[in-house]
C-alpha cells in the first residue's frame, strides 16, 4: 500500500499570531519570544518564533491526515532555523522505508516558504490502522 | 575539553531519577493542542470520541523545574542551545490520567566539528501510570558549547 519514495501530501499550518498564541497557552508557555515580535528582536530572534513543540505537532498532523487511524510510535526532530510567526511553512514527508509488520519510517521537514531554509527536520515511526 | 572528564560525568549521572512530577492529564488542554496544531483527527479533536486521546507531541508541554540535577557540574559557559526532541510512544494518554513523570540524564556525549567540540546532554522525561507502565518517553538534546 505504501512504498519507499512515497511523498505525503505537502501542508501548510496555520502559523498566525492567533493561533501560536492558542498553542502556547495549551502549551502553558506563554513567552514573549513566542507571542510578541518586538520582545522577540530583542532577544536577538527574528521576530516572534513558532515554537519547535509546535512544528512537532504541525508534521504529526499532517501524518495522521495522510495515513487515518494510524499511530505514530516514535517523532525525533531538531529543529535547525527559527521560524517567524506569520511567515508561510510547508510541511513535507517522504517514506523511507517500509516493515513487513507494517510499520513505516517517514523522513519529515519544515521549510520557511519565502527563504526555503530547513526550519525542522526529523524522523517518524508509524503503524498503521489495522 | 582538556579539563572535562566526560566519562567520570556520565558515570557519576546518567540513569539518575533527579526529579518526579505528578500529572492530571487537562483534556481541555489537550483538546486546544490539536486544534491549533491543525489536526483533524477526531481522536484528538472530539473529546466524545471514545478513542479521544492526546496528540503525538502533547507531552513535549511538561516542562521540569529542574533540566539538571542542582549539583550537575557547569559545562561550557552553562548556557544550553535546543539540539532538538523526540518522543516515543507506548500507551495513550488520556483526560483525567494520573501519571508520574520522572526525569533523568539519559546520555551525556561529545560531538567535534568545525567550531569546536559541543557536548550532549539528554534530558529524559517518562511517563508512567499507576501500574508503572510507561505511556510516553521525552528526550530533549540540550548542547553546550565551549567545554
Amino acid at each position: 500500500m505504501f512504498e519507499i519514495g512515497d511523498e505525503l501530501p505537502e501542508e501548510r499550518p496555520d502559523v498566525s499570531m492567533e493561533t501560536i498564541r492558542r498553542f502556547v497557552r495549551a502549551a502553558e508557555m506563554e513567552f514573549p519570544r513566542f507571542i510578541d515580535h518586538d520582545a522577540a528582536r530583542a532577544e536577538g530572534l527574528p521576530g516572534a518564533v513558532i515554537p519547535g513543540i509546535m512544528s512537532q505537532a504541525h508534521l504529526a498532523a499532517m501524518i495522521h491526515r495522510w495515513a487515518p487511524g494510524c499511530t505514530i510510535t516514535s517523532l525525533d526532530t531538531i529543529f535547525r532555523t527559527s521560524m517567524v510567526v506569520g511567515t508561510p511553512v510547508v510541511c513535507r514527508g517522504a517514506v523511507t522505508d517500509v516493515d513487513d509488520d507494517g510499520t513505516i519510517e517517514i523522513d519529515v521537514t519544515i521549510l520557511s516558504e519565502e527563504s526555503g531554509a530547513t526550519g525542522v527536520l526529523g524522523t517518524a515511526r508509524v503503524r498503521l490502522a489495522d | 575539553m582538556a579539563n572535562v572528564d566526560l566519562e567520570a560525568i556520565r558515570a557519576a549521572w546518567v540513569g539518575k531519577v533527579f526529579q518526579e512530577i505528578d500529572i492530571v492529564v487537562d483534556g481541555q488542554r489537550m483538546l486546544d493542542w490539536a486544534v491549533s496544531a491543525g489536526e483533524t483527527d477526531p481522536r484528538f479533536v472530539d473529546p466524545d470520541h471514545p478513542d479521544f486521546q492526546a496528540s503525538t507531541a502533547f507531552p513535549t508541554h511538561v516542562n521540569a523545574a529542574r533540566m539538571l540535577p542542582d549539583e550537575f557540574p557547569m559545562l561550557g559557559n552553562g548556557r544550553g542551545i535546543d539540539g532538538g526532541k523526540s518522543i516515543e510512544w507506548h500507551l495513550p494518554m488520556r483526560a483525567g490520567d494520573r501519571l508520574l513523570a520522572e526525569v533523568q540524564i539519559a546520555d551525556i556525549y561529545a560531538k567535534t566539528g568545525r567550531s569546536g567540540t559541543m557536548v550532549f546532554i539528554v534530558n529524559r522525561m517518562t511517563f508512567r501510570d499507576p501500574d508503572r507502565q510507561v505511556v510516553a518517553t521525552v528526550d530533549w538534546r540540550m548542547i553546550r558549547q565551549g567545554v
